[in-house]
């Protein structure tokens, strides 16, 4: 099943002759289960697709399903895009972006609660933090955790309210190499074991064997990418 | 989860500062509030005190408290003598200051109508009221005076026989009660050198009279400082205080008084209206000012502090969006932390309040109305004081948090 799925969207900032098409006339299907990378240079678009796909920044054209669920038509909201994100959806990006007043349990807690977890918010809760392995630094406040281990406890709380879209900016460009890797394997951890589609902006073209696919972007406009072609950039 | 609970966990001690601070403010918000109530309560116990239905001072003045007011002594007798009186006694009330172990010592002294009123209605806190009618006074326990120590007016001793408790002026002086002679006594004391200077004058005045030319001998007798002539008044008083029966009608009473020539009719209420009019309508005024611009003072110091903790949440409140927290709750998150700050502060003004306030000078009155009024006052000032905190987290734009 087609977790998200993108039909012609567009996206222009300015008008008149300055105008710049950050999208344009993007195509895109991310299957539930995969682990997908968007790749490109920078100002290419990729963040304006992820915060189209995410409907932080709804496209000026085009539609989106999600789970086979019109909720963008013509550039428009359908739903209430604040459900959308406390139900369907999980972001990671590229700083962990805890709440910096609660602890590592507690921004996990808050994204099930909000998420509409009823019952044992903490076992959920502690149950992502023990699947993603950082478990041990629970009561921790995100400013006493090392990067990567923000980033996990951001992942636990991407999937606390069990998103069918994972969408990840550039997640692993404050970290180096090794821990960048471990953030890649886990987001193809999660899409195979909790069937969520994950697409993730990156630029680390290192671990592109971890993804089920490949896109590319340049100049607004998305193109399949091939592991290869891609890697020998 | 309380998001609002959780953020002040995290800065517990700049949140208890913030708090002590404004703590500190609505103390003196409140205590603007409790002098001028203290203010109104001091200026009209003494007109509550003596409990009288009916005041009657000079005509055409508005005394004793407004203005001096000089009432002949024989009003005592005739005012008794009206049908449906119960009682009548004299009163005099006179301002003075006296030096006592090197300090300022401001005394309002008010005279009772010995033997019918010995001080038994005061508000007594300890000792008794007059048992003599001369050498005793009962004084307030603010003067710090102990019963038995003795005060000496007019070069004569007075003991203490018994304290109140806020028998205050509307300036906030002390009262001191002692018998209607005495009070006059002191009022009308002279020094040696005047009364002898007078004594002459008066001779010399006898002099060119006939009665001075024929009778010699009366020279003798106006320069015997025993001697007093005769025909010469009491001392007025400076008002009548009259108690009408019960059962008997207090506008039928009055309207008796209203046609003598000598005085003028007050009700117990317009007597404090009076005091409360003409001596603290400026402070009440002057204090109401104060407390205004304290109360503006104070919210726009709530509001910017409310504003800057809102202001150093906006990533924290982004990523909450970006969760998808709705905003009732994110507005919530700004309430609760307003009204968490009002609470604490309320708290820290009250302690305050209650250590520091009796140690004021003047009188601090916290009335049942102004402790409920306060922390209604304080929930409706953080509320307000909000609003911009509520605004700017309802602006955060979410998609700030993908923008690196």
């Amino acid at each position: 099943m087609e977790a998200v799925r993108a039909v012609g969207i567009s996206k222009r900032f300015g008008d008149g002759d300055g105008a710049v098409f950050a999208l344009r006339d993007v195509n895109l299907a991310v299957e539930s289960g995969s682990v997908v990378a968007l790749l490109g240079p920078s100002g290419s678009g990729k963040s304006t697709l992820v915060k189209a796909l995410g409907l932080v920044q709804l496209p000026d054209e085009g539609d989106i399903h999600l789970q086979g669920r019109l909720v963008v038509s013509g550039g428009e909201a359908l739903v209430d895009v604040g459900r959308l994100w406390r139900t369907q959806l999980g972001f990671v990006f590229q700083k962990a972006n805890l709440v910096s007043f609660l602890t590592a349990r507690e921004n996990v807690e808050a994204a099930c609660e909000m998420g509409g977890e009823r019952d044992d918010v903490r076992g959920r809760a502690d149950e992502l933090l023990r699947y993603l392995e950082v478990d041990h630094r629970a009561n921790a406040y995100p400013e006493a955790l090392s990067g990567g281990e923000q980033q996990r406890v951001a992942i636990a709380r991407a999937l606390a309210n069990r998103p069918s879209l994972v969408l990840a900016d550039e997640p692993t460009a404050a970290l180096d190499s090794r821990r960048g890797r471990a953030v890649m394997e886990l987001f193809r951890r999660v899409a195979h074991e909790q069937g969520a589609a994950v697409l993730v902006v990156t630029h680390d073209h290192r671990a592109l064997d971890v993804f089920d696919g490949c896109f590319e972007m340049e100049d607004g406009t998305l193109r399949p990418a091939t592991r290869t072609s891609s890697a020998s950039r | 989860m309380n998001l609002a609970v959780r953020d002040l966990r995290r800065h517990v001690g700049r949140f208890m500062a913030t708090a002590a601070g404004l703590g500190l403010l609505l103390a003196v918000v409140i205590s603007m509030q409790g002098i001028y109530a203290g203010m109104v309560d001091d200026a009209t116990i003494l007109t509550r005190a003596v409990g009288a239905d009916l005041w009657l001072v000079q005509r055409g003045t508005r005394g004793p408290f407004a203005e001096a007011s000089r009432v002949d002594p024989s009003v005592e007798d005739r005012a008794a003598a009206v049908p449906g009186v119960v009682r009548a006694r004299s009163y005099t009330f006179n301002a003075l200051q006296r030096d006592r172990n090197g300090a300022p010592l401001r005394l309002a002294l008010v005279g009772l109508a010995w033997p019918d009123d010995r001080g038994d209605g005061l508000p007594l806190i300890a000792g008794r009221g007059l048992v003599q009618p001369h050498g005793e006074v009962v004084v307030d326990a603010s003067l710090g005076i102990a019963i038995g120590e003795t005060l000496v007016f007019a070069r004569e001793p007075y003991r203490v026989v018994g304290l109140t408790r806020n028998a205050l002026t509307s300036g906030g002086d002390a009262v001191a009660f002692l018998s209607l002679s005495d009070s006059q006594l002191i009022a009308n004391d002279l020094p040696p050198e005047a009364v002898q200077t007078e004594r002459v004058r008066f001779v010399e005045r006898l002099r060119t009279t006939d009665l001075g030319r024929a009778q010699p001998a009366l020279e003798d007798l106006a320069l015997d400082p025993r001697w007093r002539a005769p025909a010469l008044p009491m001392p007025p008083v400076g008002a009548v205080l009259v108690n009408v029966a019960a059962g008997q009608d207090v506008a039928t009473v009055r309207r008796v008084f209203e046609r003598w020539g000598d005085v003028a009719v007050f009700s117990q209420d317009e007597e404090r209206d009076l005091v409360l009019q003409g001596l603290v309508q400026r402070a009440r005024m002057q204090l109401g000012m104060f407390s205004v611009i304290l109360t503006l003072t104070a919210a726009v110091i709530i509001a910017m502090v409310l504003y800057n903790m809102t202001l150093e949440k906006t990533h924290d409140i982004a990523v909450l969006k970006l969760m998808g927290t709705p905003a009732r709750r994110l507005v919530f998150l700004v309430l609760q932390q307003a009204w968490l700050l009002g609470a604490v502060a309320y708290g820290v003004a009250f302690v305050i309040g209650r250590t520091l306030y009796p140690h004021f000078p003047r009188r601090v009155v916290l009335t049942p109305e102004l402790l409920w009024a306060a922390p209604v006052a304080v929930l409706v000032l953080t509320t307000l004081a909000s609003v911009l905190g509520v605004v700017h987290a309802l602006r955060v734009d979410a998609s700030r948090v993908l923008e690196g």
